[in-house]
């Protein structure tokens, strides 16, 4: 008992110990004893020794009230040298901040500097970041993934993401804190940034996002204040690899290298919604000036139409799609645009490529109408097909590829951006439970309401049975046996009717919703398990497209290749497959209930 | 070994001794905290940092001010004066009320009820009870000059550059 007492009693005095001395005997204090001994050593005069001799450690601060909110920097109390010029050369944290030509500070003719921004008034996290209250290295410096603002370009916080580490140190990033004052396009000071500016509209970022004051994307998220809601390690994450932060994600992957990464990195954390060096009434004078400035007026406006080609260059349209030699290997290759597509039908897409492509994923742009005028009429006069010589086999490697893959397996390069998916060329069994003249015709015509275009203008008719020659022999290696004799309507015998309808959706909710969703979009709960993916029944270009007696073969008798079952099999009979047709007709009616 | 008679006193005063040792042991851990704690709870009566600005501060190199130079400054609490190569620190916080007193020909002067004050911040009049104070001036490292508001010196003590 008395045993039990006394360990107890000695491991309380241990604590009690262990406690008073992390609060009585500091490391800055011991960083601070050092600084005077060694100040004393180096001070010339007597006035100097006798000043440092009175002084004790203690905290030291600046308290900066100019830069948005108050800040407290502490930081000097260890780096109680920061000032000091005779520890130029010393060991951190007793190293005086070195004199740069690049922050301003200028070199008078005794030799001796003069900063630009002086510590006095500026602080340290103004610049640094980092906590600045912090009194222990690791608080202050944010080496824990919890602290929100780690140094900049100096601590990098995420420990799983080792192979992106070496890349988020460096001096660059500290130029995200020069540009919350210096916000001009081409400062001196701030290349990186510059370099990140000029990348955000090369790569059309712009878009899709919106940066305050620089874009207007709508797309993706608004990156206006993406400094201040995320970190750098985030950021360079998110960019080149949007998915592994955001599952659902459909930012394409920009084939970037990684100094190219780490412009837009310094770019976006850079963009903190703030401008410490202006009032709110003079944002609030830049924004009515932008509300109120007006276009260039009809003759501008005449002159653009004419500069299509250049409008696209400009505007970046092959960051992503295919032109001629350029390609951004995201989107549809569009140098056969005239032959595959009419005026009318490129402008719609224009202004809003949904409307004719519905789970499209590019950006709606805001340009003005004699801008996209331009680019249709200069995308509508590009009509030169492809080689007549070129084999199926050449073909398919020059423009069928791209989606549908070099082995035909429907990864393409492009392929993960397309919804619908591109067809998988190698699923035997279904490119041989569907007759020839339904793969030509979708060659030929396209596959309305997809990124597959008519190509009939671009290829000729033999060149187009070469191809399938081809596709035959190189993927489906299988022949087609011959067509079973299946009773189909060539019409949907159940008239259109309300009641018809309600009947449909009940039994589409029923049986289909699984799959197609209950609001038949195609994205019903077991639809993320099964390749290729169940259609969207709400892409009303798609739908109309599809005659009554193919979607009675497809229900009744199913998709071979794909997970949809033949429902002839599951009780469903003729009556039933008219009402789910209406009922999915009646869904892609315009000006429906 | 051989006779419990013998070995058993010894055992007692075995057992005596360990007890005693092990009292001293627990009475010397509890009073070593207590005497901490106790320690540490007057220590942290004083804050070590507080809010507000810092008293010890670089105001700028002395070729900023040219001789003559009588500046406010206001967030600092304190006018600096150069007369010649000497320079002196005044505070401009009233010593009757805590009002900011302002630099004036004669002197310095306070809006709120009238104190007066001469160039070396003696009261000239008014309910004033003391004069200003004057706060240390040293030579910081970079070159900029350092003042101390906890350090009040002599009035009309100047420091020399």
């Amino acid at each position: 008992m008395r045993l039990a007492l006394a360990i107890a009693s000695l491991l309380i005095l241990v604590v009690h110990g262990s406690v008073f001395y992390q609060q009585f005997f500091h490391r800055w204090e011991r960083h601070q004893t050092a600084y005077f001994d060694q100040a004393k050593s180096l001070s010339k005069n007597d006035r100097e020794r006798a000043a440092l001799n009175e002084r004790s450690p203690r905290i030291e601060q600046t308290i900066v009230t100019q830069f948005g909110e108050q800040r407290v920097d502490r930081c000097i109390t260890c780096h109680v040298a920061a000032d000091d010029p005779r520890f130029a050369g010393h060991a951190q944290p007793l190293k005086s901040h070195p004199y740069l030509v690049s922050l301003g500070d200028k070199k008078k003719e005794n030799g001796s500097w003069e900063r630009r921004h002086k510590y006095a008034d500026f602080g340290c996290t103004v610049c640094h970041e980092g906590q600045g209250r912090g009194l222990q290295a690791q608080y202050a410096h944010g080496d824990d993934h919890y602290w929100p603002e780690p140094m900049l370009g100096f601590i990098t916080q995420e420990p799983w993401k080792k192979e992106y580490l070496p890349y988020l140190k460096g001096k660059e990033y500290l130029e995200v804190s020069c540009a919350q004052c210096h916000t001009e396009e081409n400062f001196a000071g701030t290349p990186t940034i510059a370099k990140g500016r000029q990348l955000f509209f090369a790569n059309n970022c712009y878009g899709c996002h919106k940066v305050e004051g620089i874009s207007d994307g709508t797309l993706g998220p608004d990156l206006s204040e993406a400094g201040h809601k995320f970190k750098i390690d985030y950021l360079w994450d998110s960019i080149v690899d949007p998915r592994s932060n955001a599952a659902n994600s459909f930012m394409p992957k920009f084939n970037l290298k990684p100094d190219e990464v780490k412009a837009l990195v310094v770019f976006l954390k850079s963009r903190k919604g703030i401008n410490f060096a202006e009032t709110g009434l003079e944002r609030y004078k830049t924004r009515l000036a932008e509300a109120t400035k007006t276009e260039g007026g009809p003759a501008a406006a005449a002159k653009e139409i004419s500069g299509g080609a250049e409008l696209i260059d400009r505007f970046a349209c092959t960051a992503c799609h295919k032109l001629d030699g350029k390609d951004g290997g995201i989107a549809p290759d569009i140098s056969y645009a005239g032959l595959m597509r009419d005026e009318k039908w490129i402008g719609d897409h224009f202004r809003d490529p949904r409307a004719v492509i519905p789970d499209s994923i590019m950006p709606t742009f805001r340009f003005t109408d004699a801008q996209f005028q331009a680019m249709t009429v200069y995308l509508a006069g590009r009509k030169t097909p492809v080689a007549a010589t070129l084999t199926g086999k050449e073909l398919y490697k020059e423009v069928c590829a791209r989606c549908h893959g070099e082995k035909g397996d429907g990864l393409g390069p492009i392929a993960i951006y397309l919804d619908p998916s591109p067809r998988e060329l190698t699923k035997t069994a279904f490119m041989t439970s569907k007759p020839r003249d339904r793969f030509k015709k979708s060659i030929a015509e396209g596959v309305a309401g997809t990124s597959m275009p008519p190509w009939a203008k671009v290829m000729s008719d033999g060149q187009i049975d070469s191809l399938l020659d081809y596709i035959d022999t190189a993927f489906v290696k299988s022949k087609r046996p011959a067509p079973k004799d299946r009773k189909l309507p060539e019409t949907n015998p159940v008239a259109m009717s309300k009641e018809s309808v309600q009947r449909g959706e009940g039994i589409f909710v029923a049986r289909c919703g699984g799959c197609h969703g209950r609001k038949g979009d195609g994205k019903g709960p077991n639809s993320l398990d099964i390749l290729p993916r169940p259609r969207n029944l709400r892409n009303t270009q798609f739908v109309n497209s599809v005659n009554d007696r193919r979607m009675f073969d497809s229900i009744l008798y199913g998709v071979q290749g794909t997970a949809m079952p033949p429902w002839i099999d599951y009780g469903l009979n003729q009556n039933d497959v008219g009402d789910v047709v209406n009922f999915i007709r009646s869904m892609n009616k315009k000006g429906r209930e | 070994m051989d006779n419990h008679g013998t070995h058993k006193p010894a055992e007692q005063e075995d057992a005596g001794g360990r007890r005693r040792v092990l009292t001293f042991l627990s009475a010397f851990g509890l009073i070593g905290s207590a005497v901490l704690s106790a320690f540490s709870n007057f220590v942290f009566i004083k804050p070590r940092a507080t809010y507000g600005q810092p008293s010890r501060f670089h105001v700028g190199k002395p070729d900023d001010f040219p001789s003559g130079t009588k500046l406010a400054l206001e967030d600092r609490r304190i006018c600096l004066v150069r007369d010649g190569n000497q320079f002196a620190a005044v505070s401009t916080t009233c010593t009757h009320l805590g009002c900011i007193v302002s630099p004036s020909d004669t002197g310095y002067s306070c809006p709120c009820h009238g104190s007066r004050y001469d160039q070396d911040g003696n009261v000239t009049g008014g309910p004033a009870p003391k004069p200003l104070a004057w706060y240390k001036i040293s030579m910081a490292p970079n070159g900029e000059l350092e003042v101390d508001k906890d350090q009040e010196i002599e009035p009309g003590t100047y420091f020399n550059v």
